[in-house]
């Protein structure tokens, strides 16, 4: 088995692990597709890299991600910051001449981070978006103070953003009160998860 | 246009931190003649929190939302948040080209889409549906004298190319609008370029950064203000403005209303009425310059 692999590999030159696994029935078809059809069409243009506005903040650049991807190498991404620092501003997806959604790749990266077990890179953001998931499924609708609050306790900065508070309430831009719940979501929610 | 079958999708946003939104929306729908109906029973639509964490409960409450719109006999379901319409147009676009999730969806979910709803974004509404003829007519105090930055944000046009209403490099529809109102509309590269969205909140630097860039160039080309129409734009824009302009050393104040609230100086309404006291920025400059036209009228 390991010599086959290793014929496959050095001297065939299948430099895709995942092919080669795949080749050996060693996992099956639809794991190996996760990121490989998506990604297929990428031919490293680059665009996407220069049109991205938070590339100067990343420390890899999103063509590259692609590029892993497409290789079935994702695993080796998910321990990166870019994957968090994405806003999903589709600035990239429109400029791809391919039209790959990557800000969808990044998304699908963000989740199998998580199943997999890899510690988020940006916990601030991990957090956010969890705080924010949890607070909708409780209502169906957002409750912005909440959000803030149960943020900055989850991240341990309790002044985070504290100077926008009395701002915002000044305005009664952020209420006290929760909006009210929509009718029959939490069951909706037990019902189809 | 078919007045019985538009309802608004308001969205979380639009009924706190935006409400000021929703207010000039109320108003500006009462000028052109379009009832105000909200959809019933609307749920969140995840934004893009949710679906970074669990991309499938984000189609979930998308469905839900246009199944429960198309029980309701709606046709037209007019998005003003940058990033509901987003979900929303992507969930339509995703379950009418998936045959076998739509019917996975359908059964698992309690409600059934039926693919008879059409989500239009609050731009393409104004545009296509309700037309600029019908809101050049209303208009009473053209908006001369002022020139406007039209801001798009990333989300309003950055749709699948099937569903869009406008380039996602270049979008127009807002000029259009602004430039119907009789308000001058420079051509600006920066219209399109992010503001941060949620770093706003988790890294505060990045997003201070990406909105310094904005503003700057915006401030260099002498606008009197920035008009946007996605709500986390609007925030991100006006909220910590003070602090972001002594960053990046730009002189004057720029306020930065709703199209509606634009719309409604020029329709004649009432500054009560379009929530302008909610705006960080105060658009006393706008509002001078209406009232200079209105002078020279009498």
């Amino acid at each position: 088995m390991m010599l086959l692999f290793w014929v496959l590999k050095y001297k065939l030159r299948c430099y895709n692990d995942y092919d080669i696994l795949l080749f050996m029935g060693i996992i099956e078809l639809e794991k190996r597709k996760i990121l490989y059809k998506e990604t297929l069409l990428c031919y490293q243009c680059a665009k996407c890299s220069s049109g991205c506005p938070l590339v100067e903040e990343m420390d890899m650049l999103p063509h590259v991600i692609i590029h892993l991807a497409s290789l079935g190498l994702e695993r080796s991404v998910l321990n990166s910051e870019t994957i968090w620092i994405c806003a999903s501003c589709y600035a990239c997806a429109v400029k791809c001449p391919n039209d790959i959604e990557i800000p969808n790749i990044m998304n699908r990266l963000k989740q199998m981070a998580a199943d997999e077990g890899f510690e988020p890179k940006r916990k601030d953001v991990y957090k956010f978006h969890k705080v924010f998931t949890d607070d909708i499924l409780r209502r169906g609708k957002v409750h912005e103070l909440r959000i803030m609050i149960e943020y900055n306790l989850r991240l341990g900065k309790l002044f985070k953003n504290a100077m926008l508070a009395p701002k915002m309430l000044f305005k009664n831009k952020l209420h006290f009160i929760p909006p009210k719940a929509v009718k029959g979501f939490r069951k909706w929610v037990k019902k189809t998860s | 246009m078919e007045k019985d079958n538009i309802a608004l999708y308001p969205g979380c946003s639009l009924e706190t931190s935006s409400s000021h939104y929703l207010k000039s929306l109320r108003t500006v729908f009462s000028v052109l003649g379009i009832p105000f109906r909200i959809m019933d029973g609307w749920n969140c639509c995840g934004a893009t929190s949710v679906k970074s964490i669990d991309y499938d409960l984000n189609l979930q409450l998308n469905h839900k939302n246009l199944a429960l719109a198309e029980e309701q006999g709606i046709k037209e379901l007019v998005v003003p948040c940058a990033s509901c319409y987003h979900r929303l147009a992507d969930a339509e676009y995703t379950l009418n080209k998936d045959e076998k999730l739509r019917t996975e969806l359908n059964g698992k979910n309690d409600f059934t889409y039926k693919r008879q709803v059409k989500v239009r974004n609050i731009l393409d509404f104004f545009v296509n549906v309700v037309g600029l003829d019908l809101i050049s007519k209303n208009v009473k105090k053209p908006l001369s004298g002022l020139t406007v930055a039209c801001y798009y944000g990333c989300l309003n046009t950055r749709v699948p190319p099937e569903q869009s209403f406008d380039t996602g490099e270049y979008p127009m529809t807002m000029d259009m609008i602004v430039k119907a109102l009789g308000a001058n509309v420079i051509d600006w590269s920066y219209k399109t370029d992010c503001c941060g969205a949620s770093l706003f909140i988790t890294v505060n630097s990045i997003a201070e950064k990406l909105v310094g860039k904005i503003l700057k160039d915006a401030g260099l080309r002498r606008v009197d203000c920035v008009t946007v129409s996605c709500p986390m734009c609007q925030t991100n824009l006006d909220t910590k403005q003070k602090t972001i302009r002594s960053k990046n050393s730009i002189e004057r104040p720029l306020p930065v209303p709703f199209i509606t609230q634009l719309m409604g100086l020029a329709f004649g309404c009432n500054p009560k009425d379009l929530g302008l006291n909610k705006n960080f920025v105060p658009l006393k400059s706008i509002l001078s310059s209406c009232s200079v036209v209105k002078n020279e009228d009498e």
